[in-house]
């Protein structure tokens, strides 16, 4: 007990302790984007879906829930499923195999909803553009909002982006 | 050593027919057979001699000779060569004999050698689809040379049938393929009768990407990206393989400063994936505190990253040849502070979570792999050394500057959840270890070599790399004017994804994120 006080004690606060995003983040929002976005003012549930990335652009997603990111404090929250969700945060080009499940992903989702394609893959497929079991990107198969860059872009420019939806028009 | 006759031997005092192809060299010796000898020599090979089944796959000769030739590829403990049986479908014969039921190991690679080439696998216990998932049409095997990269086929109707178990109180709970948390693609089906897991079905390949046909697109020397994104956390494990398959067929001999600086970002990658694996073991027993503080310090050493290579995913470092760019001596200092740092700081961490009795309650005895399974499974890398396999690529076939930084394998054999944890805990201070000692002692000089010579069309390099999960293996085919003739990767998640339906039986379902937290397997580098 008291050697996990200490150790709390000893470590303090790492909230903020990263480098700022360097590059605008993204593409100034869109005034209907904006508008549509205002509905979630300082509430924001976001549900993740993999389409085929390599798995860095997740890497960085889940950095965001940890002590220095903290993407809670704003509001921003995780769902575990997409009938909970706000917005839709989507990487990878879309693979032949997941194009299904990101449609029935993005219908499950109830209106209004964002969806943001983050990562370079999910923009314009990347690398993997034109291969034959890629379908993508993401725009091809749903309407999207918000797009961020990056290969995979660093949690401080995501975190920008995200909190960048909550700014009011 | 001089005692004890090499497997080489020992296969040819068994089998005296057989006689190894031209030089093989590279620490491999190959033989050719036909399909009658085949399953024999490798069930011989597999049983008696002990040799793991590391990689079976098949390549398509056209447009220069009309044949398909598959490989099987057989490892063997430290300072053994490779064996490698290759044998030759000519013309329009598109059938093989399955070496499944003897070599369970196989069963995934005969099924993808069936959906990506349209061989087939006689005598295979399971035919279903693997990577192809139903919606593909019949007859479409995207590897075959006659079927163009960028063409997205048409969908048609079809369904995967998964192993049903029938009886009083069984149900079906079906996971994903979008899963809860900030997880790739994948789909579980469990059979339960209340709460333990009677069987578990992984259905994958959800993010097939068509990695080996891009490969196929490229110069070799421009295809470091590609492989930097086969699976984004292994950025360095698979760049580091695909340029020493390359460096071999373009005969670049590595300075040996650029060798030491891809064992330094090599140790960096597994410090930052294992403190991570570490805090999200802890976090799926609800422990939330130890998650925090690995997530505090993987995010430490993400950062180290980036001030050190402009990437928090050490991306863009890796060049046939060496590396793109030079780190300096206080670069270097830097990292070592850093990295004392933390391991100052996990060690504190690593008491905290060994002392507490309800986290070790939860984690024994959770989700068991045996000796017996991982080893027929041919499984590797941080889940085989948790259940008593003893192999590291980095001990058995020094790469990279392990030659001269011996490494000390950590070794658990109770193959539990607790067991796959403690691995990765010592692996860590292990890295730190190495990493002092790559500061003490790295050479100088230059950091990339030039090419001697252009490789011969159909030349080909096998190159094995312990990458954080395991051991990675590329086979670079070398084309027309530098082009890549075939390129098959081998994620250690490939072999391991079947072992996990064995481990989590008669274990509870929300044991399961647990037990598949502590596999950690690649999604992506398993699909392709």
């Amino acid at each position: 007990m008291f050697r996990i006080l200490k150790k709390s004690l000893k470590t303090g606060v790492v909230t903020g302790q990263h480098p700022q995003a360097i590059q605008p983040s993204s593409e100034p929002l869109a005034p209907e984007v904006r508008k549509k976005a205002s509905a979630f003012n300082r509430s924001l549930t976001i549900r993740e879906v993999d389409t085929g990335s390599c798995n860095a652009c997740e890497m960085e997603m889940n950095a965001l829930t940890n002590p220095v990111y903290d993407i809670e404090r704003f509001g921003i929250h995780i769902a575990a499923s997409p009938r909970h969700a706000d917005a839709l945060v989507v990487t990878g080009p879309v693979t032949v195999n997941m194009e299904k499940a990101l449609k029935d992903v993005h219908r499950q989702t109830p209106d209004p909803k964002l969806v943001i394609a983050l990562g370079d893959c999910a923009i314009n497929c990347g690398l993997f553009k034109g291969s034959y079991a890629v379908t993508g990107p993401v725009d091809r198969l749903i309407p999207v909002d918000i797009r961020i860059p990056g290969c995979p872009p660093r949690p401080a420019d995501i975190l920008k982006a995200l909190t960048d939806i909550q700014e009011r028009p | 050593m001089t005692d004890v006759p090499s497997i080489a031997q020992q296969l040819q005092t068994a089998f005296p027919v057989l006689a190894p192809a031209s030089p093989s060299g590279n620490g491999m010796v190959q033989y050719r057979l036909d399909q009658a000898q085949l399953p024999e020599i490798a069930r011989h090979l597999h049983h008696q001699l002990h040799g793991r089944l590391a990689l079976l796959f098949s390549v398509d000769g056209r447009p220069f000779e009309e044949t398909h030739e598959l490989h099987y590829l057989f490892a063997f403990g430290t300072g053994q060569p490779w064996i490698l049986l290759t044998s030759k479908l000519a013309g329009q014969n598109r059938l093989f004999t399955s070496i499944t039921p003897s070599i369970h190991a196989a069963q995934w690679y005969e099924r993808e050698i069936r959906d990506l080439f349209g061989l087939i696998p006689q005598g295979h216990p399971d035919l279903r689809r693997l990577v192809r998932h139903e919606h593909w049409p019949k007859g479409t095997h995207p590897l075959e040379k006659t079927v163009p990269w960028n063409t997205v086929m048409e969908r048609q109707q079809g369904e995967y049938r998964f192993r049903h178990i029938e009886g009083e109180g069984v149900f079906e709970v079906p996971v994903g393929p979008i899963h809860a948390g900030i997880i790739e693609a994948g789909h579980f089906r469990f059979s339960v009768a209340g709460e333990p897991i009677m069987q578990l079905e992984v259905r994958h390949f959800w993010k097939h990407r068509g990695i080996e046909k891009l490969f196929e697109q490229q110069r070799l020397t421009a295809a470091v990206p590609l492989a930097e994104r086969v699976s984004g956390d292994t950025t360095v494990g698979h760049s580091l393989a695909y340029c020493q398959a390359v460096e071999t067929l373009l005969g670049i001999d590595v300075p040996r400063r650029a060798r030491y600086l891809r064992s330094l970002l090599l140790e960096l990658e597994r410090l930052h994936n294992h403190l991570g694996d570490v805090g999200g073991i802890c976090n799926d027993t609800a422990y939330a505190l130890p998650h925090a503080h690995c997530g505090r310090m993987k995010e430490r050493l993400m950062q180290l990253n980036d001030r050190l290579t402009g990437s928090r995913f050490l991306r863009g470092v890796m060049c046939a040849g060496g590396v793109t760019r030079d780190v300096s001596a206080g670069q270097i200092d830097d990292t070592v502070n850093e990295v004392n740092r933390i391991e100052a700081d996990f060690s504190e961490l690593e008491s905290i979570i060994v002392a507490n009795a309800s986290l070790t309650d939860r984690l024994e005895a959770t989700g068991v792999l045996t000796k017996r399974t991982a080893w027929d499974h041919g499984v590797m890398g941080v889940v085989g050394r948790a259940s008593g396999i003893d192999q590291d690529v980095r001990r058995d076939r020094p790469f990279a500057a392990y030659d001269e930084l011996p490494v000390n394998v950590a070794l658990y054999r109770y193959g539990d959840v607790r067991a796959r944890m403690r691995v990765r805990m010592d692996e860590i201070h292990e890295s730190i270890r190495l990493i002092r000692e790559i500061r003490r002692t790295i050479p100088t000089g230059p950091i990339a070599g030039e090419p001697a010579h252009q490789p011969q069309q159909g030349e080909w390099a096998l190159s094995a790399v312990e990458g954080w999960r395991g051991e990675i293996l590329y086979v670079v085919i070398a084309g027309e004017n530098g082009q890549i003739h075939r390129c098959k990767v081998r994620d250690p998640s490939f072999a391991n994804w079947p072992a996990i339906q064995w481990a989590v039986i008669g274990n509870i379902i929300p044991d399961f994120p647990l037990i598949n937290k502590s596999f950690n397997l690649s999604y992506a580098g398993n699909d392709l």
